[in-house]
């Protein structure tokens, strides 16, 4: 087998270049990935502030939108109630439908009492007794719903033993805000 | 060394080039699980605190009972209607803030096509402050934590997490809901601080 000769061979397609363009062909080009190097660190840096090693615990509903607060308490799994102008869903059923009725008076929803007091005698039956954890509860509600259906949410999971409730808000990470108007 | 006829060294100075390659396959895979697992929202819970009565007895239980007695007494109220807030005890309220409408929600052409009720919540955080401190100073032995929302059936929840959010920043971390008709919350400001 020949050993190649060393004598340029022209390239086919630059056959017709410059004397210029020849001397530069033994170049190899490569491109600068420094300024990609950089806006990589800047994207890695904060995906790494925003890094949340134990998840979204949580699905926020499409359907409503939460207030905002400073408050730091971590959001427990628990039985979640979604309130909005139109209905009330506990655990992804919906369960009553917001009208001007319900509005129009204060205490317990009997529908939500009982949907609630199913799930918690079913807590009961399969963990065998109602623990302290067992009677929490997360409200989801819309940031528009009037104070009288907070109320009467609170009042029926009061009624049917969810004694301890919990609105579930977006951490305003504004920590310095205290009003904004 | 060989020098050029004007004197100056002819060495060649060659750049170092790191090879970034390595940097940008780590780069590749760690991007997109850090995008699968970042959480750019952050939901946290608000606890609300029951109506609490005097239940426990006993001899060893009656300072505390009396104690927690007195708090209940002086435990201070942040009234909202549709037109004020007002801040107090059940020795009186003073007024915080006049109600305004606070145009929301943009649509898709930047047009505010909501309308809504707000208050001047620096107001509401300053007057919290002055209550706390008279509270902590003629009552230093009571540790004030518990705070009543009272408020009309129609004040809007933003609104009632916002004056809850506030007095958690000031002390009040143990906040009550209270809903009632305007004429009952009229009533119940009855006299001022």
């Amino acid at each position: 087998m020949s050993i190649p000769s060393k004598r340029r061979v022209p390239l086919l397609l630059g056959s017709g270049k410059s004397k210029a363009v020849a001397r530069a062909g033994d170049q190899s080009a490569s491109l600068n990935l420094t300024s990609m190097i950089d806006m990589f660190t800047i994207l890695v840096v904060f995906l790494l502030k925003s890094y949340s090693a134990e998840g979204a615990i949580v699905t926020v509903s499409d359907a409503l939108t939460l207030p905002r607060a400073r408050s730091e308490s971590r959001m427990e799994l628990k039985l979640e109630i979604h309130v909005n102008n139109t209905v009330i869903v506990v655990d992804g059923d919906p369960v009553v439908a917001v009208d001007r009725n319900l509005l129009s008076t204060g205490g317990s929803i009997r529908p939500l009492v009982v949907r609630l007091r199913d799930h918690m005698e079913y807590s009961r039956n399969v963990r065998g007794a109602i623990t302290e954890e067992e009677t929490k509860i997360n409200i989801q509600g819309d940031r528009g719903i009037p104070a009288i259906l907070l109320q009467r949410v609170m009042a029926s999971c009061t009624e049917a033993g969810f004694t301890s409730q919990n609105l579930a808000v977006i951490k305003d990470e504004a920590s310095g805000r205290s009003g904004g108007d | 060394m060989a020098k050029a006829a004007s004197g100056r060294s002819r060495r060649v100075r060659h750049e170092a080039e790191l090879d970034m390659l390595p940097v940008m396959n780590l780069f590749c895979c760690i991007i997109p699980f850090l995008l699968l697992s970042a959480s750019f929202l952050e939901i946290t819970v608000i606890g609300m605190s029951g109506t609490e009565g005097v239940t426990a007895s006993g001899a060893g239980a009656a300072t505390a009972n009396l104690m927690r007695s007195e708090e209940d007494r002086l435990q201070p109220k942040i009234i909202i209607t549709e037109e004020e807030m007002f801040i107090g005890t059940s020795a009186g309220t003073v007024h915080v803030s006049y109600s305004f409408q606070e145009d929301r929600d943009t649509d898709q052409d930047g047009v505010y096509d909501t309308r809504v009720t707000s208050f001047h919540w620096d107001s509401l955080a300053t007057r919290i402050s002055e209550v706390r401190d008279l509270l902590s100073e003629n009552y230093p032995q009571i540790d004030f934590r518990k705070i009543i929302i009272l408020t009309v059936e129609e004040t809007r929840y933003e609104n009632i997490i916002r004056a809850i959010d506030i007095a958690g920043a000031a002390g009040f971390d143990m906040p009550g809901l209270q809903v009632a008709p305007s004429a009952s919350v009229a009533g119940a400001m009855g006299g001022r601080l």
